[in-house]
């Protein structure tokens, strides 16, 4: 198989992390379509070079949050409150209002975070360990741990502050 | 919202991503290649253009300089000559350390850091070109009067200049404020995250 080749396996296989990474960091559909061609192209220069020293996950994590943060030209915008015009967490056919709306809070909570907090909370949510969050953000599990405590606090406090 | 529930709707919302995203073999080629004209077409482009006129600019002063022949004009076409060629070198030079970080090799934390540091020796670059202007809005006018109509202005014609340093300042004054907006902006989002690194230290 041809370095091509299983660059677009792997690019397919792990398209979902690629698109929810994209969906944190970015406000708007055209912003979000920009951020995955650069995360794409970012795993293709470095794809060469990976030499398997780590989880081929933890790798694709790392250059999908480090380029999140390097698109970052428009950091003031990211504590901005989801626009429910411009975002369609799921696309048509398999829309459920109840759950789109759920959806929608979960990011709207998300928003509320900085940007490592942010990428921390994906982490999690995707059932990563503290260990693999620590090797993929560079915080100690300790600091993870306080981290996620601090999160946990921070979305108490929104939740309470909607009166929900 | 509680952790536990945000991770149920994650893993239903993983689930229909895995089942409804189609991407082609040759959809993620064109992506990988699109971003990568992109980028060295249009970032290149913009960053180069401005550099190529200063140094047209400076090269015309430097084949011209013998007629600058007072301390004042030498001075002032030295001082132009040197802004004209170093500003856009430590601004391309600053940019192409950006562009150039790697994204697999450090982590999330680090990542932070180095971006922040680029990206705050960038906006220091820019703004001490904005404040180095001033000054070459003082040299600029008087070097090239002298290089293409022969005038020294600093003792022929004092009132256009001091029309004209009037006007540049007011623009330059409104200009470096929106500048420091502009910086102030960019960076507050960056120094808070950096703010929480340094207090897990």
């Amino acid at each position: 198989m041809s370095t091509e080749d299983s660059f677009i396996e792997l690019i397919k296989e792990n398209k979902g992390l690629i698109y929810k990474v994209t969906t944190l960091y970015t406000n708007t559909a055209v912003d979000r379509q920009d951020l995955y061609q650069e995360i794409v192209f970012q795993l293709w220069k470095s794809f060469e070079t990976f030499r398997a020293k780590s989880k081929i996950s933890t790798w694709m994590y790392r250059v999908a949050l480090n380029t999140a943060i390097k698109h970052l030209k428009t950091l003031e915008k990211k504590k901005s409150v989801l626009q429910a015009q411009d975002r369609n967490v799921l696309i048509e056919e398999s829309y459920d209002y109840e759950y789109e709306t759920r959806l929608r809070s979960m990011y709207q909570h998300i928003y509320a975070l900085n940007i490592l907090e942010r990428g921390i909370v994906l982490l999690l949510l995707e059932g990563k360990t503290y260990n693999e969050i620590s090797q993929i953000t560079g915080l100690t599990p300790t600091n993870v741990s306080s981290k996620l405590s601090r999160i946990k606090q921070k979305l108490k406090t929104n939740m309470q502050k909607q009166g929900l | 919202m509680k952790l536990e529930e945000m991770q149920e709707i994650w893993s239903e919302m993983s689930h229909q991503i895995e089942e409804q995203k189609i991407i082609t073999n040759d959809l993620i080629m064109k992506m990988t290649k699109n971003q990568y004209h992109r980028k060295f077409d249009r970032l290149t482009f913009y960053e180069s253009i401005g550099s190529v006129i200063c140094f047209i600019m400076a090269f015309f002063i430097l084949i011209n300089f013998k007629d600058l022949n007072t301390w004042y004009l030498f001075s002032s076409g030295l001082f132009t000559v040197v802004f004209l060629i170093v500003l856009p070198i430590l601004t391309l030079g600053s940019i192409g350390r950006l562009k150039r970080l790697d994204v697999s090799r450090s982590n999330l934390k680090e990542m932070i850091i180095k971006y922040k540091k680029y990206k705050g020796q960038l906006l220091l670059i820019q703004r001490l070109g904005i404040y180095l202007s001033f000054l070459l809005m003082f040299t600029v006018l008087p070097v090239f009067s002298k290089i293409m109509k022969g005038k020294d202005l600093f003792i022929e014609n004092h009132s256009l200049l001091l029309i004209y340093m009037l006007v540049m300042s007011v623009f330059l004054l409104f200009f470096s404020r929106w500048g420091y907006k502009c910086y102030q902006n960019i960076t507050k989002s960056a120094e808070d995250v950096l703010k929480e690194l340094d207090m897990e230290r």
